[in-house]
């Protein structure tokens, strides 16, 4: 019935674009995105925002921080 | 020094950036991420001998520095953790309102390409520390739920729990942020969201 597997996909889709399903449900929610444009409309979306996020990271430790810690291995070392 | 300590810092070493990234969503102070990442170093330096070599060192350091994030600096900025009543959800039932009509999902997705990498970090900045740290675990570092559960010394449920509710939130803020800048219509949405079903539910 396809009234439950839009439910399925919709319940699963963050496990699905995070990578954390099994093979067989994996599968079985691509195919329910290809043939549902609401599904997969919703799937973009959640899609589009991980991507979103995922670019926020990336600053680099300040210099003095790098030598503050390891100078304090260094005199742990001693 | 035996090559196993010297291993040990030395891949250690090579997580400050990402730590330190981290550190700065954690805190969302500049100085408070250098501080907190240099009290995760000693910290681990120190609980060497408790590392087993072979295992993810770098959920192994992040979950250091989560512990001391909840320790000194939550502390410090008195934010109330969030209640075990607040944590349990039914965000299942709640996913199952997402079903809306192409047309109102276009004019979101549309209102998500002219969203900026500021807004997001700010909307990320603006989510509950633990939402926050579930999203940024997740999504910028990679982390699998298994490994965010470890970090987070919390059950995969609440991990899964934490990551519906954070992005849930953080896609609000995104809304409202297009909404302020005109490119995306809330009160539109609104009476959609609430008016349309799924055509497969119906049964179509």
């Amino acid at each position: 019935m396809p009234g439950r597997e839009c439910e399925e996909a919709l319940d699963r889709l963050f496990e699905y674009i995070d990578d954390e399903l099994p093979q067989d449900e994996l599968r079985r929610i691509g195919d329910h995105l290809k043939t549902c444009p609401p599904c997969e409309a919703e799937h973009k979306i959640k899609e589009r925002i991980k991507n979103l996020t995922s670019r926020t990271g990336g600053e680099t430790a300040p210099e003095e921080l790098r030598e503050r810690i390891l100078a304090s291995i260094r005199s742990a070392h001693d | 020094m035996t090559d196993a300590q010297l291993d040990f810092e030395t891949e250690a070493l090579s997580y400050m950036d990402q730590l330190f990234a981290a550190a700065l969503r954690m805190t969302r102070h500049r100085a408070d991420a250098e501080d907190l990442v240099q009290e995760t170093y000693s910290k681990a330096f120190a609980a060497q001998d408790k590392f087993k070599p072979g295992t993810n060192l770098k959920a192994w350091l992040y979950r250091i520095q989560t512990n001391a994030f909840i320790n000194t600096y939550r502390k410090k900025q008195r934010q109330p953790k969030l209640s075990d009543a607040e944590q349990v959800e039914d965000w299942q039932i709640a996913a199952a309102a997402e079903h809306t009509s192409s047309g109102l999902a276009s004019a979101e997705q549309e209102a998500l390409e002219t969203i900026g990498d500021d807004e997001v970090k700010q909307a990320l900045a603006e989510l509950p520390d633990d939402f926050r740290m579930a999203v940024y675990l997740s999504d910028v570092e990679g982390f699998a739920y298994k490994e965010i559960a470890e970090i987070m010394d919390t059950p995969v449920g609440t991990v899964m729990s934490r990551l519906h509710r954070g992005r849930k939130l953080l896609r609000e803020k995104l809304r409202d942020y297009a909404a302020d800048r005109g490119v995306y219509d809330k009160r539109q949405a609104a009476t959609k969201d609430s008016g349309e079903v799924c055509h497969a539910r119906k049964g179509v």
